[in-house]
């Protein structure tokens, strides 16, 4: 029996994410009401919005464009855990301030390239950036290194990742980088950080989702198969943890922002990963998909590559991971990612996958996003509430 | 004659070298470089301290294109960058001498040519392979 403080996606709908001349609010705007038009409902039914971005507009400008009703909207800037963050702000949002009906939007046009951070936006000294030490790519080239090293891992999973990203994305309408990669291709193109290779790494791009969410029973009057965001949950990094940018690491126990977002997520739900049938980890680069694995709580650490190798992670899999081709494939707009995520995951469970669908009427899935300076959001989502 | 570094605030000396970090009265905890207070149990009876120059290397990789600025070099050639575990802290910085390396192995702290200034060398530092001489 659903309750009024159950909240449900009633509307999801994304833009095609790659290389975009635009405006970023032209992605945005087609984003949105690709979504209220999915809920069935217009702009002026919308009662509290959230945009996230991590460029330079302004999202809560968006509303000039579609419709000055007065609404409150909140702006979200998380990094690469904007998206997770939004959703969570406006199911906040829908609880605390009574309304019924909420939009949330994440879009980013970004330049080509790695991105480049300021060393003392993070307080960090300029010579930190002087000596080529302020790059994104070695971060997480660091963290597999050792985690490959720590848990017995071939490095060829990190090639079984790429191959499983572009196969997923040749048949997604919507994804970037959508030509097939084989194992051997990913393993000996052009080294970018040892051990990652240039199939490896996703790279930062234009791309706009939008959701429409509603509290039950609502939704069930909006829409024929609502999906219940049973839990979000967002948490930032302690001590052990091992972030983008640290000149020092403690030594000792490590620790991360995703264990911990990830079993508060499943422990507010009620769900056990063990229960889930469709997920999306941030996969930033190959080996962060590997790592989220294990952090996560669906697979045990060490076990990645028999999962790999098995199959597991297909569609037709025990464990279905990243159907749309995760980051590797569509790219990093980072205010987008994370909620194409929940898109993603929230179409599989309707039947209704853009690419290629999980079988058997899937009713469990999850979501991950992790990003710097080391927050993690995680949702669980079901179909069950009626 | 004094030698260039990138930032002076990184060393307690320069010959031989040593880094700089803080240490935590209340926890203990060591970091790199060193700040007013303690993000380990957000203790503020922080004090400098003086690293070790020795430690093994905890991982590591190997800058294969050129970064972006505020990147300063005399012409760019693919290095290394790795976490050495020096006991107390694990510290990030420049692996010089070669482009592969082995998790565990030892190395030692050294003063390594960043880039030249208007015909001045800057240094800063890193790690060469070898135990504590």
């Amino acid at each position: 029996m659903t309750g009024h403080e159950d909240v449900y996606v009633v509307g999801a709908a994304r833009t095609v994410f790659g290389r975009f001349d635009g405006e970023d609010n032209d992605l945005a705007e087609e984003a949105v009401r690709g979504a209220l038009a999915d809920a069935g409902i217009t702009w002026s039914d919308v009662q509290f919005a959230v945009g996230g971005t991590n460029g330079e507009t302004k999202p809560d400008n968006l509303v000039a464009r579609l419709g000055l009703t007065g609404l409150p909207f909140v702006t979200v800037k998380n990094g690469c855990a904007t998206g997770g963050v939004a959703l969570m702000t406006a199911r906040n949002g829908l609880i605390a301030d009574g309304a019924e009906i909420a939009c949330v939007v994440g879009y980013d046009n970004h330049a080509r390239g790695a991105f480049n951070a300021s060393p003392s936006r993070y307080g960090i000294g300029d010579w930190y950036g002087e000596t080529g030490m302020m790059v994104t790519t070695s971060y997480f080239a660091l963290k597999i290194q050792r985690y490959l090293h720590e848990h017995g891992i071939d490095p060829r999973t990190l090639g079984y990742a790429a191959e499983k990203a572009f196969s997923y994305a040749s048949d997604h309408p919507y994804a970037w980088r959508r030509k097939p990669v084989t194992v051997d291709e990913a393993m000996d193109a052009d080294l970018i950080n040892d051990p990652l290779t240039r199939f490896m790494f996703c790279s930062p791009d234009a791309g706009a989702v939008s959701l429409v969410l509603a509290r039950g029973p609502r939704a069930f009057d909006m829409c024929d198969r609502p999906v219940r965001l049973a839990s979000v949950a967002l948490r930032g990094r302690r001590p052990g943890s091992f972030e983008v940018f640290s000149t020092w690491l403690s030594p000792g126990e490590r620790t991360s922002p995703s264990i911990d977002a990830a079993k508060a997520a499943f422990s507010a739900a009620g769900i056990s990963p063990a229960d889930v049938q469709v997920a999306q980890l941030q996969d930033t680069d190959s080996g962060a998909e590997i790592m989220h694995l294990a952090e996560t709580g669906l697979v045990e650490h060490g076990a990645q590559t028999a999962g790999y190798l098995d199959g597991d992670y297909l569609v037709d899999g025990r464990l279905p991971v990243n159907t749309d081709g995760g980051l590797l494939a569509n790219g990093e707009p980072v205010g987008a990612s994370g909620l194409r995520q929940v898109h993603e995951v929230v179409r599989q469970l309707q039947g209704r996958a853009d690419g290629q669908q999980v079988p058997g009427g899937p009713t469990v899935g999850f979501t991950h996003v992790y990003g710097a300076p080391g927050i993690s959001a995680c949702t669980v989502l079901t179909t069950e509430g009626r | 004659m004094a030698v260039r570094i990138v930032d002076e605030t990184l060393f307690a000396s320069t010959d031989p070298p040593t880094l700089r970090g803080s240490r935590c009265e209340a926890c203990g905890a060591h970091v790199f470089p060193a700040i007013g207070s303690c993000p380990m149990c957000a203790g503020v009876d922080v004090a400098p301290v003086a690293l070790p120059d020795h430690g093994v290397v905890w991982s590591w990789t190997t800058q294969h294109f050129a970064p972006k600025p505020p990147f300063r070099t005399d012409g760019f050639e693919p290095f290394s960058i790795g976490y050495v575990d020096l006991g107390p802290v694990i510290v990030e910085g420049w692996l010089v001498g070669r482009t592969q390396w082995t998790i565990g192995e030892p190395v030692r702290l050294v003063l390594a040519h960043a880039w030249t200034d208007d015909g001045e060398a800057v240094h800063t530092f890193a790690f060469e392979p070898g135990d504590a001489q």
